[in-house]
């Protein structure tokens, strides 16, 4: 009873406070009319223009397929390392301290270094990508795989499991809650590194059609743009959450009932 | 016929600290149910451990069939003193059980045959984390015999679960090794347990743990919860074990005292 109410009073105030911001929007639109407030049907338009036609091909697939590419090689690479750095126990104290200074490296800053060794080229951009979002995934599979029990590695070893199947059917599902937290996180960071990585030296991608429109003067494209970066990733963290929903539906049981035990 | 289990002069000490292990020898006939007994922390999960291979002893060897191994066998299986934290919370019962399963010919049957032992073929796609402590420890045991070993390790398997559920659990892991003819190793700190279902008690002094005595159980194999436990015989031997028992405790207490002094 009281979850749902809790959940439905929001989704109105959620819904009330968008078109709130549209209406205010609107309105300053039309009476004060400027270049910098084109009015919601224009930005719309030129949304729509960015799903179907020639823009589809040129500004928002590219995007998407060096998100997807970055973001992939990100998550398995690092997830793997991860699971392997953490379940080496002995080793993982050595790595420790080279992981926590390169996560302080912000991805933006290597951009540069980048563009020197792979030019203006996908690569390039894939590789900023992948970069920037690979290490809340490696931090959080290394995290998971340590505190995976150890008992159920001993389960594992007299059921007569290899090394590798060990990590493949032990530490790996007992790490997944973490590392979906981390992928998360990841998503976010590799949408970041997608724009600004195409608004170097790019001929195509959002992020170059942003700073196209911008530098054009065509403000309401401009919006379109990052309209459509906000669906991209809305829709991609929407299929990342319906993932975890029927991966983790164990883990959300098992910790719930922790949770009420230890209450 | 060769001993399904000798351990020999096995000694295990972690880091450099004093020995938890001293010179345990004794054996494991085929087709018998031996019971160590052991005040708690003398090391008995430590020897179950040497036994199957997930660490080896400082010195001293475990043969089995007169052969040495190296990796834990697949000739073996094991029951963990901790049910709660021994299965895998992200399987159901049945992917539990089947998780030792290598051969997929026949599997869901076998792991139907092994759940029906048990009595858990209602609860086959629950998690373990929905089922008490008692259906747990049986998904644990079902696992342990899906794979038909010759040798169960049971470590203190009812250590956690109330009185009643205990009982049950003890005739039926007796019932399920007589009918697989398994061998069973079983270590607990409960003298009426091991006297209970044991063809062999073997008593284990305190910290360092040494072999006291070996007594052998000579009661009839079908034993029965009352009538057993009431006997003469049961009575006399529960003495003895008891007795050992004690005098290991008193000496850990004086050990302990002049320690102190
Ligand atoms: N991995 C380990 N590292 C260091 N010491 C350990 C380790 N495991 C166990 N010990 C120590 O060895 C001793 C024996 O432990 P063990 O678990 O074998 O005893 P136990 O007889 O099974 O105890 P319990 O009755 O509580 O199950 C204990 O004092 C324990 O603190
Ligand atoms: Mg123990």
């Amino acid at each position: 009873m009281t979850s749902k109410r809790s959940n439905i009073a929001p989704l109105a105030w959620q819904v009330s406070t968008l078109l709130a911001v549209l209406v205010a929007w609107q309105w300053a639109a039309v009476t004060n009319p400027t270049t910098h407030l084109p009015p919601l049907q224009l930005i719309f338009t030129r949304y729509l223009d960015l799903l179907w036609g020639d823009l589809l091909w040129s500004a928002v697939a590219p995007s998407i397929l060096r998100l997807l590419i970055g973001f992939s090689i990100a998550v398995l690479f690092g997830a793997v390392l991860g699971i392997v750095i953490g379940s080496l126990r002995w080793f993982e104290p050595f790595l420790r301290p080279v992981i926590e200074y390169l996560r302080f490296i912000p991805a933006v800053a290597v951009l540069p270094a980048a563009l020197l060794v792979f030019g203006a080229t996908d690569t390039m951009r894939i590789f900023v990508i992948a970069f920037g979002s690979v290490f809340p995934v490696l931090l959080a599979a290394i995290d998971g795989a340590r505190r995976a029990e150890e008992l159920l590695t001993d389960v594992a070893r007299i059921c007569g499991l290899s090394t590798a199947e060990r990590l493949f059917r032990v530490t790996l599902p007992a790490a997944s809650p973490l590392i979906f937290a981390g992928i998360r996180i990841a998503l976010s960071i590799a949408l970041v590194m997608m724009v600004i990585s195409e608004l170097i030296a790019a001929d195509n991608g959002l992020g170059y059609y942003i700073l196209r429109s911008q530098r054009l003067f065509q403000t309401a494209n401009v919006y379109a743009g990052v309209l459509m970066i906000g669906t991209i990733g809305l829709v991609l963290t929407l299929f990342l959450l319906t993932f975890e929903k029927r991966v983790l539906a164990w883990h959300r049981g098992w910790r719930g009932l922790s949770n009420t035990k230890s209450a | 016929m060769q001993p399904i289990i000798c351990v020999e002069g096995v000694t295990k000490a972690y880091n450099e600290s004093a020995p938890i292990l001293q010179d345990v020898t004794f054996k494991v006939e085929p087709g018998q149910f031996t019971a160590v007994v052991g005040p708690s922390g003398c090391g008995k999960t430590t020897l179950l451990r040497c036994i199957a291979s997930l660490m080896q002893p400082d010195t001293g060897s475990v043969l089995h069939r007169g052969q040495q191994f190296k990796e834990p066998p697949s000739w073996l299986s094991i029951v963990f003193q901790d049910y709660n934290r021994s299965l895998f919370p992200w399987l159901t019962v049945r992917k539990n059980v089947a998780f030792g399963l290598r051969d997929k010919n026949g599997r869901a049957e076998r792991v139907l045959a092994a759940l029906r032992s048990v009595g858990l073929e209602h609860a086959a796609d629950l998690y373990p984390w929905q089922l008490s402590g008692g259906m747990q420890q049986r998904c644990a045991l079902a696992r342990s015999i899906v794979v038909t070993p010759q040798l169960l390790l049971l470590d203190e398997p009812f250590a956690s679960v109330d009185a009643q559920t205990r009982t049950d659990l003890q005739d039926m892991v007796m019932d399920i090794c007589r009918r697989m003819s398994l061998s069973a190793l079983l270590v607990t700190h409960d003298i009426d347990e091991a006297v209970f279902m044991a063809d062999k008690v073997v008593v284990l002094s305190t910290r360092p743990a040494r072999v006291v005595e070996e007594i052998e159980i000579n009661l009839p194999r079908s034993r029965d919860q009352l009538s057993t436990k009431e006997s003469p015989e049961f009575l006399h031997l529960r003495h003895r074990v008891y007795t050992l028992v004690r005098q290991q405790a008193h000496k850990s207490t004086i050990v302990a005292s002049t320690d102190r002094t």
